[in-house]
């Protein structure tokens, strides 16, 4: 296990590897000039030249890389083309906001994800199978902006009850968190159902229903035991991903997080900014998977791995 | 004894509301950094301008206003520039302000290395202090603009010492006179302000500003209508009539100096023959765009000056005329129609597509096939300025341009001299005509603003019968504001002040 566990780590390497090279030569290839917008629209071009001169963009790319490639092993990302500011000081707050904004939205939606797809199963084709099926399907597919600023509107505006935007209290985090959360619980439900009905039918859970346990206790403890593995998959890669994908909801909620901060910096042509936000978010984003392996092995023993 | 801790409590909390007005701003992006000299974006400029003071300032008519100094003279044939200041200021931090601070902030400004040089080291070559207030500029050669200069936000005084102590930490670490003293910036998210009660202007009448970073449009007019915010910057058009018929809430919009135009590489074919040119300018209905892609909300201008800009003049435009435009093309030799390139940026400026779009349908009524291309503003401004005359190929394209400075010279200098060009320059057109150069030198270096009109008069004119673009509208700012708070200025080079807003 212990070996397991080593090998599978020390295979994520080669991946953050290629993410440093892979988002570094993307931006470099990419037409449009740092130099230029940090200079601003009606800059003198003496400013542009001058400014690249200063970023080091003047040099060859391979030196460019090398220096880079030197500074991250030394843990120094370098200072952000726009505000001069140190990359590791800006992108660690944010991040730590895109990470509490994830993990609150992600328990919003497993909790309302998991119950309601476990109802679905525990009454298949009943009312309250289709109505929460089809509820899902609409939180999988409403655009979350929109959902964001319906929310918004009801809650902010009209009824006041939460602030409209911004951060700072966990009642500014209500609203985003809830509709991020609500548009990844529609896919945990419907996989959780999926997934518990193909379990449900099974030989041990008739014989766990012969033996007179209770409906709940079959459902809940036998059966969503065996059946939460694609779920946790899920979970895992929803992390993941909300937490550079969580912009929409970010700009939305004016919430200060790691996806804005990297959006903003691919239209400023931020190298140093977008390299090592997308470093963080992939380097999570795999110890997030890796973390989902690990707790396969502990949720079902019989997965072995040698 | 008790009652009457409570009862004091009571009173300085009640008295604390009712005098403690934080003024909550609803901003569309950070700043970028807080030195004046060091910054290029809209929304620092706007934070600076709250922290400190020029030694002159713009009005809202962008006419030029004493500040720091509180009189000029012109000398030596317009070389020299006496500034006379006021006495008994103090920057937020203790230091005094007094010629020696002025020739500092200059001196580190002609040093180098900071993004807003160029806009003093081409004509500042030393800065002399006179006696403790006063302070003389001593220029290369006379230049008509640079009050205009010295009223940019890059001119904006800050304390000496606090650049010392900061170092470069300085841009978040801004000390100035003003009539806000910097809180704190929680990056991101907003920038705070606090009552300068010793503000030689006098004490402001709310207690604070607090410049909150709300990205999406949407979610500002939500927060000022739940009461969130007071002010909101850039609101989207679209909510204008909505927010209108509200009686708790009050739109402003003011005029800007930013022109929306249409550029054409004038050294290649067919835009090389002044007939083609003109044919393009023809072609387009201006006020049919601003009536019916921007709902109003911009004005036709027949200049890449706009009407506000130091140096303004009307040249009665192009009137809207197909026929025309066919036949003007027939005589360039295509009879047939053209075939052109176009490019244009996507959600840079308001409608800039759309714009772009109506433009393609006008073209093609005189014969022109326009072929639209979009790109992402980065590689946008890249493929038309890091080129050379080889190897530019735009042909036709949509920009904006605002001078920052408010005057005429940062306007045609940069745009139309011909020692402008691409890659080193922002003379996409590659237009050269000496006697716009003329023109624009002469205006350049005259102190006199009545002869520099004139001078800029005949460049417009040049720029005008030769059709070196297609000027398309001028476009509006639009604020909107909670209506018990009054006193909201708007500049027309997109700045918002607030120094003497209050709420009722």
């Amino acid at each position: 296990m212990v070996q397991y566990i080593v090998r599978r780590f020390l295979n994520l390497i080669p991946v953050w590897v290629g993410v440093l090279v892979i988002t570094f030569l993307i931006m470099h290839l990419t037409p449009g000039d740092p130099a230029r917008m940090v200079a601003g629209a009606d800059a003198a071009p003496e400013t542009v030249l001058e400014i690249r001169a200063q970023l080091g963009l003047d040099q060859p790319l391979l030196v460019q890389f090398t220096r880079y490639v030197g500074n991250v092993l030394r843990g120094d990302f370098g200072r952000s083309y726009h505000t001069g500011e140190p990359v590791l000081s800006e992108i660690s707050w944010r991040y730590r906001n895109t990470g509490l904004l994830s993990v609150v939205s992600l328990c919003v939606a497993t909790l309302i994800g998991v119950t309601a797809g476990g109802l679905a199963a525990r009454y298949p084709y009943s009312l309250l199978d289709n109505v929460s099926m089809v509820i899902a399907l609409i939180g999988i597919s409403t655009p979350v902006f929109w959902l964001g600023l319906i929310l918004m509107y009801v809650f902010g505006v009209q009824l006041g009850w939460l602030p409209t935007g911004g951060s700072g209290t966990w009642l500014h985090l209500i609203l985003p968190s809830v509709t991020l959360g609500l548009a990844m619980a529609g896919i945990i439900a419907r996989m959780t159902r999926s997934s518990l009905l193909e379990v449900i039918y099974l030989d041990y859970i008739r014989t766990a229903r012969a033996y007179g346990f209770a409906d709940n206790v079959v459902v809940y403890k036998y059966a969503l035991r065996n059946a939460i593995l694609p779920v946790l998959t899920i979970v895992g890669l929803q992390l993941g991903y909300s937490l550079a994908g969580a912009v929409l909801t970010e700009t939305v909620f004016a919430w200060p997080g790691l996806g804005r901060l990297i959006v903003n910096s691919i239209f400023n042509r931020d190298y140093p900014m977008i390299q090592a936000g997308l470093l963080w978010v992939s380097v999570t984003f795999t110890l997030v998977n890796f973390a989902v392996d690990i707790l396969y092995s502990l949720a079902d023993p019989r997965i072995r791995y040698d | 004894m008790r009652l009457t801790v409570l009862l004091t409590l009571m009173l300085v909390v009640v008295s604390g509301v009712a005098g403690a007005q934080v003024l909550n701003v609803g901003v569309g992006a950070d700043a970028v950094r807080l030195d004046p000299p060091d910054q290029t974006d809209n929304v620092s400029e706007i934070v600076l301008r709250h922290i400190m003071d020029g030694l002159v300032e713009f009005d809202e008519q962008l006419g030029i206003q004493p500040a720091l100094a509180t009189s000029w003279d012109v000398l030596n044939d317009g070389k020299t520039y006496c500034f006379y200041l006021r006495e008994n200021v103090v920057f937020h931090d203790g230091t005094p302000f007094n010629a020696e601070a002025v020739k500092y902030n200059f001196d580190r400004i002609l040093g180098g290395g900071l993004r807003r040089t160029s806009l003093y080291d081409p004509y500042i070559e030393s800065v002399e202090v006179v006696d403790e207030y006063t302070v003389a500029l001593h220029l290369f050669e006379p230049f008509g603009a640079l009050l205009h200069h010295l009223a940019h936000g890059a001119g904006l005084i800050q304390s000496p010492a606090a650049i010392e102590q900061y170092g470069d930490r300085v841009g978040r670490n801004p000390v100035g006179t003003g009539p806000f003293v910097f809180e704190r910036w929680v990056p991101g998210e907003r920038i705070v302000l606090t009552a300068n009660p010793t503000y030689w202007g006098g004490e402001p009448k709310i207690s604070g500003l607090s410049f909150n970073i709300v990205p999406e449009e949407a979610t500002r007019v939500f927060q000022l209508e739940a009461g969130e915010s007071d002010v909101i910057f850039n609101v989207p058009p679209t909510d204008v009539a909505r927010l209108e018929r509200s009686n708790k809430v009050d739109v402003l919009i003011a005029d800007s100096i930013r022109v929306i135009y249409g550029g054409m590489s004038t050294h290649k074919p067919p835009f090389d023959n002044v007939k083609v040119r003109q044919a393009f300018n023809y072609a387009i209905d201006q006020q049919l765009i601003v009536d019916y892609i921007l709902e109003g909300f911009g004005t036709v201008t027949d200049s890449i000056i706009a009407p506000l800009t130091t140096g303004y003049y009307s040249t009665g435009g192009y009137p809207h005329d197909p026929e025309r435009a066919k036949e003007l093309l027939a005589e360039a030799g295509y009879p047939q129609g053209l075939t052109v390139n176009f490019w244009t940026p996507n959600g840079r400026y308001l409608k800039d597509y759309e714009t772009s779009l109506v433009m393609q349908q006008m073209l093609a009524e005189a014969g022109i096939n326009a072929e639209l291309q979009i790109m992402e503003w980065g590689a946008y401004i890249s493929a038309i300025f890091d080129v050379n005359a080889e190897t530019a190929e735009a042909e036709l394209y949509l920009l904006g341009w605002a001078p920052s400075t408010g005057d005429a010279d940062w306007v045609l200098r940069p745009l139309f001299s011909s020692e402008h060009f691409p890659p080193l320059g922002d003379n996409a057109s590659f237009y050269a005509n000496p006697a716009l150069d003329e023109a624009i030198r002469k205006a350049m270096t005259e102190p006199d603003p009545v002869k520099r009109n004139e001078y800029y008069q005949e460049g417009q004119q040049i720029i005008h019968d030769e059709a070196v673009m297609i000027p398309l509208h001028v476009l509006q700012q639009i604020v909107a504001k909670s209506s018990n708070v009054e006193g909201v200025k708007i500049l027309p080079i997109e700045i918002v002040l607030l120094k003497d807003a209050y709420v009722k």
